[in-house]
This record gives C-alpha cells, sequence and structure tokens, in this order.
C-alpha cells in the first residue's frame, strides 16, 4: 500500500471515530461498544493491507467480525460475545513473542 | 412479488456485492418511495442517489453506521423551509420525519422486490453529510439508505409479540 493510500485509510478510520465520538452523545449506549471493537476491527485490517500482520490479530479480526452484528438484535448476547472478545485478547496476550505470532512485515 | 413476501423477508444488510445497479432499477425504487404518504400531503422530502465511489467513501467517513461497502446510498432527506411553511411546527418537526421514514419504507421493500438489500441509516453527522452532498441549507438529510446486491443473508431477529399489540384497549 502506498502511503498515500494508507493516510487515507486512516483518515476514514480517524474520520469514523470522530463522528463517533459525536454521534453517541445522542444514540443507543450500546453502540458505544460496538464501535469500539469495529474501529479495532477496521485498524487491524489497515495494518493488514499494510502487510503488517499477526495471528493474534487476525483471530482477533475475525472473533469481532463475527459477533459485532449482535449489537442490533440482542444485547445480551452482544455482552456475552464481547466477553469472549476479551477472552481471546487474554489467551493470545503472551503470543506475540513466545508462540509464533510475533507481528511480521511483509513487502506489499 | 407478494407484499407480506417482502415484509417478511427483507433483511437489513451490511455486506453488499460491488456490483453497480442499473439506473433504471434505481429509478423505479426511488419512485416507489415517493409514492408513500406523507402528512398533508406535503411531499417534502427530497432524494439523493449516489453512486459515485469515490462520494460514498466520504460519506462512509462521516457516517459511523453506514457499515460495509455499499454501491449505491440514498440520501433521505427533507426541505425543512417547505415543511414548516406547508405544516408549521409540527409539519417541521412530526411530519418530516415521519413522511420520510414512510418514504424509506417504500424504498426498501422495492428494492427487496428487485433482489436488492438494503439498510437504513440513522448514524450520520447530519452537517457533515450535508456538506459532502452540497445540499442548501433548508435541505436535511433525515436518512441514509444504503443499497446493493447483498453478499450475506441475515437470520431474522426474533419478534416481541408479547404485550406488543393490543385489541380494542390497552390491557396490562
Amino acid at each position: 500500500m502506498d502511503r498515500a493510500t494508507l493516510e487515507r485509510k486512516v483518515f476514514d478510520l480517524v474520520g469514523y471515530m470522530v463522528t463517533s465520538g459525536r454521534n453517541l452523545i445522542d444514540e443507543t449506549p450500546m453502540y458505544g461498544p460496538f464501535r469500539l471493537v469495529d474501529a479495532a476491527s477496521r485498524l487491524i485490517d489497515i495494518l493488514e493491507q499494510e502487510g503488517i500482520a499477526s495471528a493474534r490479530l487476525s483471530t482477533l479480526r475475525k472473533r469481532i467480525d463475527a459477533g459485532k452484528y449482535a449489537v442490533m438484535g440482542d444485547p445480551e448476547e452482544f455482552v456475552r460475545y464481547l466477553d469472549a472478545v476479551v477472552d481471546g485478547v487474554v489467551d493470545h496476550i503472551d503470543s506475540g513473542t513466545s508462540e509464533g505470532g510475533e507481528a511480521s512485515r511483509t513487502s506489499t | 412479488m407478494e407484499l407480506y413476501e417482502a415484509i417478511h423477508g427483507r433483511r437489513s444488510v451490511r455486506r453488499f456485492l460491488p456490483d453497480p445497479i442499473e439506473r433504471a432499477i434505481l429509478d423505479r425504487i426511488v419512485d416507489a418511495a415517493i409514492w408513500a404518504p406523507s402528512g398533508g400531503n406535503a411531499q417534502t422530502w427530497r432524494f439523493v442517489v449516489v453512486t459515485e465511489p469515490e462520494r460514498i467513501a466520504r460519506l462512509r467517513t462521516v457516517s459511523p453506521g453506514l457499515l460495509g461497502d455499499p454501491p449505491v446510498v440514498i440520501a433521505v432527506c427533507q426541505d425543512i423551509d417547505e415543511a414548516r411553511a406547508k405544516g408549521s411546527t409540527l409539519g417541521e418537526t412530526f411530519l418530516a420525519p415521519v413522511d420520510s421514514a414512510m418514504a424509506a419504507q417504500n424504498l426498501i421493500l422495492a428494492a427487496y422486490a428487485e433482489g436488492l438489500g438494503t439498510c437504513v441509516i440513522a448514524s450520520f453527522h447530519a452537517r457533515a453529510v450535508g456538506r459532502l452532498l452540497g445540499l442548501p441549507e433548508r435541505v436535511e438529510t433525515v436518512l441514509l439508505v444504503s443499497v446493493g446486491r447483498p453478499a450475506e443473508s441475515p437470520s431474522p431477529p426474533p419478534r416481541r409479540t408479547d404485550g406488543v399489540i393490543h385489541f380494542e384497549a390497552f390491557h396490562g
């Protein structure tokens, strides 16, 4: 990814986060955690496109994307899903240096 | 398509195929929107159909609810000056958003009948969207509707029925 494309993607993410910050004042409170985990997923996606990837980040992104829309239909399931995502963070918290999950950078 | 099939089959779609949507289809679904009822027959809605990928990308930046990558976004807007002139305070504050919602419902059902997926979006920064769409000050965006060929078939969330519908009088 060239620098201009990367800057554009980061700008879009920042715009998403900033606009969410404003809109969440008036929105359903449960959308706050949704926007946070969705922003995390978008950040990992940008890093992967930039060639900065790791097994644990990829696993987290997939886990986030698999259940994030539960917020629209079942708030209790969404809370359980968030707990599972956090469990995933803890599961992999040491793997960046000890389980072969260290972030790697590939040329793109 | 039978109406009840559309009502029960429509889903909020947040993953889309990149295929462009033919102009004739877009014309039909927006025409369906303007056949919705409006308070006092005011018809103060305005629709901006956006198909340029770059413009949609800019809208996404200031619209957290605009998820996925739809090939079309339709802004359902209201001419607030005209709504006020026709309906006074009620027209501006109540009928304008309600009329927009009814128009959007027609639009998404018509889109479903065309084989398209949609999602109605209220999470956006209205002033920012207005700037990006070149809206005059008197025209405000009420809803965005993402439109495209669906890349997912979401399961329907459960519908509450207990205590929701009452006949003759409210019970309980």
